[in-house]
């Protein structure tokens, strides 16, 4: 276990954030890393649970054996610990980046104390096995002579094929896009996750013998029946890109779009692919509403910050949770509380109780307002425009167009 | 004991051969033995090769044999005997014998390999070697190797039966062994040394990667090892009272559970086996898949280590009963029970359901039993109540300082809302807690339970009277025949005080009941205890084994009242892994054994009898039942209903939820309520209720001891499981002439014509209002524990102050029974003039005691045996003068009594830690033993006591000795 009673002696800490001022100002990662010391202080604060909430049922859903390496990084096997860490996941400087850490939730010290930082211990470990070379390519003792097909290379794509190449299968991975990565590379932000990530993995895979076919829509442009021709077994792993429309008026209107290709469109933009093609979908010098309180919302969010908006609005349906749940009657669980992700935290105006009922366009079609009753517990919705109006009045200028970007 | 993963026999997983034996531990007779403070009677020297002529008494056959001083073998040491042949005049012939097979010939190809190695033993002796080596060195990727402990076994026993066993010594060369368990096992079925040469590689190669201090090189790191193998080894023996190794090779100390008769009958002959299981194909089948694991190309294991998770929760590792998802819901359950019942029961009806059903894997045997119904289902409001099936609930034995006051109160504070009992556990109780509110109500903290165990921590008379029951706790709890031990940071002023002890000094209970070394002895203390207080059931707590129905049956012809079975699954975080793991059975063969063997000696009317150990549902209540008890003990589930979140960091000290912690600050995130242990105990009642109702049954009492309704779950797709046979557990038989399959009748301990009966009478001035009395009378040795009775009234009235010393001052003539004196208050002194049996002045309590030899008297006194052993065992206060000398162990764990006396026999002031005592005379051997507190004066005229005195621990904890 780490230090016996490192709990009681050393404070919780994250790594620290560039400021909000700074850090809107380009769309690469903004966590400062902290030092090898503080993450082995951080490490030395778990306790190895007789019954370790973080891992299993309650905790990590790829079953990291958090204990396990929080021990090795305390006494310093950074090494094994990669070895250990990466026995249960793929690719851990993804989920250290981007993952919600529902680990840190069912940590135990969550129920009285502050949870230890797995999810930083987790990316440290990563980076510091990238950054040593100790990522190598993991070749199979011998062949099977079996091939496998793989439609869609997001992250089940992608250790999915790992996996089986490791066991010692020919793989051939399909891609509707010109890279790999899938919602990874297309759907995360830069800010949360840069994607050399993936390029070193793809090439990792390329060296352990994954072959990657990309611009192969499988099911449009190449039948699936090929596939099942050409390989023993097809692993269809694609992703879910259709978003859940908003059950109301006037969602035709101009300027309101879904979050997906709002953000792909970025990340297409970052990533040097051509995207004068397309209608170009940008928050630069708009007012902004997100319609949705979850992570992509959140992404949303910190995007259109980046992109230059002047105001960013997010509706979340939810009442206001509590600043802290009652830990008793529900930790180890995910609690309903109040959370504000780093791209919130760079301004975004937040309603709660905010169900949007109607979007208003004006004569050219361009959507105007947005009616969304400030409490959707109320049995009669305010009459309309109560919270846009209010928003019109103080802050938008009529002439300014609205673009409304819809998270699902 | 107080592991929560099922047994090798119902486990997915591959388990090692030496994980379906469970280590046998000495019970009430033939005592365990203390190593560390005692190792002066332990001996670990093994003599390989054949045994010589014990007629040959003229020594002509010149047969010799190679002493060790220790069983385990370096690799240089195992090269020695390998080659000893190789010398010129020497009678040593040695073979190695490979024990792997080739691997193509896979799981069914182990028969025939084992059949060939057990005929090259014999051949190898008919070739005149006369030491033979198991070794499986050569295991490769292309051979498997085959248990060490089934080749061991199997050549051992094949010898035995050729005629051959006594004509050659057995060593074995094995890479598997490395725990403690394997190294006994391999030990008790015929190993007469142990190269466990892969720990040595291991071990090498995480010193030469820089996992140990720089002091320690490659040999010193072996030697460690080997010095703690020895330590382990002398644990695992004493438990059985075992002191040599050489008693312990081949004595087959174990039980197997869930091991075929036939299997067992071949190569463990002679093992007990109760419940079925695997037999030879599946142990090598599991065999084969450890190979395949080691030696494939598996991912994960390529290279890494499988984790396991034996001790900890690991997703990939071994199930355990008690899951995060188990925790969850029944904390989650009792905590919303009052604001939202109906969600509640959801929640609890899920953690039923996960512990009932073992959708997860089995991870008990009754996870495989079925309930056959008594009759048609009855109306659920026809069933008794909930609040009388509480009543048969109690919680468990945790020691107050093991656990917080806080939680330890939680509990109390539950059971005695809901008319069960609470246990104190074996660390005393503060007065506060038990006396009663000045209303005269009974205090709602007091623990209806009181235990005496082989510490004696804080048993004075006035804690005994102030009990429903007291428990005798006979095997240690969670580490039976371990004896236990309270580290010193645990023990903060209060404990201290509540134990009569020194803040910071670590305390020890030790390995027996210095006062139990056979069943009589054990009929004694029930009777010392039930004069003291008469209205109390006597308990006697015993662990889960085989044969553990014989010493019930013993134990109830003691006369205790209650009996409880404690099986193995319990959950205590601080149980040495060694018996965590390896120590006690599942309660439903310890229970049904138990059970059966009373109904069949008709004892079973007069004793209730009790099972714990790991039970969390009303279906494991009513399986209880079934098998035949009258009440249920829970532990480790009300503690997590109360926030226990099984940390498993009991004994550091350092609990997040401050249920197993003195820290303050700790202490203060315990946020357990007696309502949620109560609520916990009602939602266990009620799925009770609602399973009788459908078996058809109405009183719980119904359905005691009808082990018929039970049936066994078939098994088909299990890869091992399938063949347990729980035939021998349902068994139920009938009760004869009037008995009852239940608790019905009363013992009668023949309290009638005690000798106290007459002291009460003469000292009632003094009980009444303080007076002082005299009283004189004769005594005779069947007069036992004189005064134990008359200091319970006294306590009952005054209290541990008791009354001023000589208030009631009595003089007895004669000779004294055995327990003279015992629990003696305050306020009493007796003058004995004569001579006094052993066990004088146990518990003593405050009062006083002088035994001299009569005036008339021929010997001389300094030179004579005046009283016996085991004087003044767990003395708390008082003062004791002894014109003679004492027998063994005086003032064995005395926390407060001033003693003079005129010599001792051996281990005097063993465990003492407080009071003074003054030996003038000599003392016998390993005087102050794990003494950590206290005065002891000797008198030293021939200055040879310091070769006599078990000096380091006496130093080491500052205890003063004084030459005199």
């Amino acid at each position: 276990m780490g230090k016996v009673t490192g709990f009681l002696e050393i404070e919780r800490e994250e790594p620290r954030y560039e400021p909000a001022s700074d850090r809107i100002r380009h769309f690469g990662e903004f966590t400062v890393p902290m030092s090898e010391g503080r993450v082995v202080d951080q490490a030395a604060r778990c306790m190895d649970c007789g019954i370790p909430f973080c891992h299993g049922d309650t905790g990590c859903p790829v079953n990291n054996q958090i204990p396990d390496w929080n021990d090795l990084v305390y006494n310093g096997d950074w090494e094994e610990a990669a070895r250990n860490l990466h026995s249960t996941n793929n690719f851990p400087e993804f989920t250290g980046r981007i993952c919600p850490a529902p680990c840190e939730e069912a940590c135990t010290l969550n129920l009285e104390d502050t949870p230890v930082a797995i999810k930083t211990v987790e990316q440290a470990i990563a980076d510091k096995a990238i950054r040593s070379g100790w990522i190598k390519p993991l070749l199979p003792k011998a062949k099977t002579g079996k091939s496998v097909a793989i439609v869609g290379s997001g992250p089940a794509g992608m250790a999915a094929a790992q996996q089986l190449a490791r066991a010692g299968h020919d793989v051939h991975v399909y891609e509707r896009e010109p890279k790999a990565g899938g919602l990874m590379r297309y759907g995360i932000p830069d800010f949360k996750m840069e994607k050399d990530h993936i390029d070193f993995r793809v090439s990792q895979m390329e060296a352990e013998g994954v072959t990657f076919h990309y611009g192969v829509n499988v099911g449009v442009n190449s039948p699936l029946t090929d596939l099942q021709q050409r390989h023993d077994a097809v692993l269809l792993a694609g992703g879910s890109e259709k978003p859940r429309d908003v059950d109301a008026e006037g969602t035709h209107f101009n300027g309101v779009h879904f979050a997906m290709p709002f953000l792909v469109q970025q990340n297409r933009r970052l990533g040097g692919e051509d995207v004068s093609e397309e209608i170009q979908l940008t928050a630069a010098g708009k007012h902004v509403v997100v319609v949705g309180g979850g992570d992509t919302a959140s992404d949303c969010v910190g995007t259109s910050f980046r992109q230059g908006a002047i105001a960013v609005t997010q509706l979340d349906v939810r009442a206001q949770p509590p600043e802290l749940e009652n830990k008793l009657t529900n930790w180890p669980n995910w609690a309903v509380k109040m959370r504000t992700s780093s791209s919130r935290a760079e301004g975004a105006i937040r309603e709660f109780a905010a169900g949007t009922m109607k979007i208003i366009g004006n004569a050219k079609g361009q959507s105007r307002a947005l009616n969304a009753p400030a409490s959707i517990a109320s049995a009669n919705p305010l009459p309309g425009l109560s919270l846009l109006s209010r928003r019109t009045r103080s802050c938008w200028p009529s002439a300014s167009p609205i673009r409304s970007t819809m998270a699902c | 004991m107080g592991t929560d993963t099922p047994i090798s026999a119902l486990s997915d997983k591959s388990k090692l051969l030496y994980t379906y034996f469970k280590q046998n531990f000495a019970r009430v007779t033939n005592p365990p033995i203390d190593p560390i403070h005692e190792e002066s009677v332990m001996s670990l020297v093994s003599f390989i090769g054949p045994r010589p002529n014990i007629f040959d008494l003229e020594g002509v056959s010149h047969q010799k044999r190679l002493e060790v001083r220790q069983p385990i073998l370096t690799n240089e040491d195992l090269e020695k005997i390998r080659a000893i042949g190789d010398m010129d005049t020497n009678q040593f012939k040695t073979k190695t014998i490979d024990i792997t097979y080739p691997a193509d010939m896979g799981a069914v190809g182990m028969e025939a390999a084992i059949s060939a190695i057990c005929e090259k033993a014999e051949a190898a002796i008919a070739g005149e070697y006369n030491i033979i080596v198991l070794s499986d060195r050569l295991v490769a990727s292309d051979r498997i190797a085959i248990p060490a402990l089934l080749a061991t076994a199997a050549v051992h026993h094949h010898l035995i039966r050729k005629g051959l066993r006594t004509s050659s010594g057995l060593v074995v060369e094995t890479g598997e062994a490395r725990e403690m368990h394997h190294f006994a096992m391999l030990a008790g079925y015929g190993a007469e040394a142990i190269n466990p040469y892969l720990a040595f590689e291991a071990l090498a190669a995480l010193q030469a990667e820089g996992e140990f201090p720089a002091e320690v090189d490659a040999r010193e790191v072996v030697y460690r090892y080997i010095k703690s193998v020895g330590k382990g080894l002398l644990k695992v023996m004493s438990k059985m009272g075992i002191s040599t190794y050489q008693s312990y090779c081949g004595a087959q100390i174990f039980d197997a559970v869930g091991l075929k008769t036939d299997f067992v009958k071949r190569f463990f002959f002679g093992t007990a086996t109760s419940i079925e299981g695997v037999g030879l194909s599946e142990v090598a089948e599991e065999t084969v898949r450890r190979h395949r694991d080691a030696f494939g190309d598996d991912v994960v294991l390529r290279k890494a280590l499988d984790v396991g998770g034996e001790y900890m929760y690991r997703i990939r590792g071994e199930k355990h009963a008690r899951s995060p998802d188990v925790v969850v819901d029944l904390q989650h359950a009792v905590r919303t029970k009052d604001e939202s019942p109906e969600t509640a029961q959801d929640r609890y009806n899920s953690f039923a359901k996960r512990v009932n059903t073992g959708e997860n894997g089995y991870l008990a045997i009754r996870n495989l039993f079925d309930i056959k119904p008594l009759g048609a289902p009855v109306p659920l409001d026809e069933v008794e109540p909930a609040v009388e099936i509480v009543k048969r609930f109690v919680t468990g034995a945790m020691s107050f300082g093991s656990i917080s006051r806080e939680a330890h109160t939680t509990l109390a504070r539950a059971m005695n809302r809901i008319g069960g009992k609470s246990n104190t556990g074996e660390g005393g109780e503060e007065p506060d807690r038990y006396k009663p509110l000045p209303d005269g109500s009974s205090n709602p903290l007091r623990s209806a339970i009181k235990q005496i165990a082989s510490g004696r921590f804080g048993v004075t008379a006035e804690y005994l009277v102030n009990a429903d029951a007291l428990q005798i706790k006979v095997a240690q709890g969670a580490k039976p025949g371990e004896g236990g031990q309270l580290p010193g940071h645990k023990v903060d002023w209060i404990v201290a005080k509540t134990r009569h002890s020194t803040p910071g000094v670590g305390l020890i209970s030790p390995p027996p009941h210095h006062d139990i070394y056979s069943i009589e002895d054990l009929a004694q203390l029930i009777y010392d205890l039930k004069n003291v207080n008469e209205q109390a059931d006597i308990s006697v707590k015993l662990v889960s084994e085989v044969g553990v129905g014989t010493v019930a049956a013993g134990v109830a012809k003691a006369r205790a009242d209650h009996i409880t079975v404690s099986g193995y699954d319990g959950g205590t975080g601080a149980s040495p892994l060694t018996s965590l793991k390896h120590a006690g059975g599942p309660w439903e063969i310890g229970l049904a054994e138990t059970h059966q063997t009373t109904v069949l000696n008709r004892l079973r009317s007069r004793v209730v009898l009790q099972v714990d150990g790991g039970l969390k549902t009303g279906r494991d209540v009513l399986i209880g039942a079934l098998l035949g008890a009258d009440e249920f003990g829970f532990s480790t589930a009300p503690l997590i209903a109360a926030g226990c979140i099984m940390m498993r960091k009991c004994h550091l000290n350092t609990c997040p939820v401050g249920v197993a912690t003195r820290d303050p600050v700790l202490r203060k995130r315990f946020k357990g309520t007696p309502e949620h242990v109560i609520n916990y105990f009602f939602f266990i009642a009620e799925e009770l209720r609602g399973l009788m109702a459908e078996l058809g049954a109405r009183n719980l009492k119904d359905l005691i001891g009808r082990s018929d309704l039970l049936d066994q779950k078939r098994l088909k797709d299990h890869w091992k499981s399938e063949g347990v046979d729980f035939t021998k557990l349902f068994y139920k038989p009938e009760p004869l002439g009037g008995d009852t399959l239940y608790h019905s009748e009363f013992q009668n301990h023949h309290l009638e014509a005690v000798l106290d009966r007459k002291l009460i009478e003469l000292a009632q001035p003094a009980l009444d209002s303080g007076t002082a009395v005299q009283i004189e009378l004769p005594i005779r040795s069947r007069d036992r524990s004189a005064g134990a009775m008359l200091s319970g009234a006294l306590a009952r009235k005054y209290g541990h102050e008791g009354l001023p010393d000589d208030t009631i001052s009595i003089k007895l003539t004669g000779t004294a029974g055995r327990a003279f004196g015992a629990f003696l208050a305050r306020g009493i002194s007796i003058d004995m003039v004569g001579d006094a049996n052993d066990y004088v002045g146990k518990g003593l309590s405050g009062g006083r005691i002088v035994v001299r030899p009569s005036d008339k008297a021929t010997f001389v006194p300094e030179k004579s045996i005046i009283v016996g052993n085991t004087v003044l065992y767990g003395a708390i206060a008082g003062e004791c003068y002894f014109r003679g000398v004492a027998g063994e162990r005086f003032a064995v764990r005395n926390s407060g009594a001033v003693a003079v006396v005129e010599g001792t026999g051996d281990h005097g002031c063993e465990y003492m830690t407080g009071g003074v005592v003054v030996v003038i005379g000599q003392t016998g051997r390993n005087f102050a033993a794990g003494m950590s507190g206290g005065v002891a004066y000797v008198l030293d005229e021939d200055e040879t006591f310091h070769d006599r005195c078990n000096w380091p621990w006496s130093i080491s904890n500052r205890c003063r000795k004084k030459k005199n």
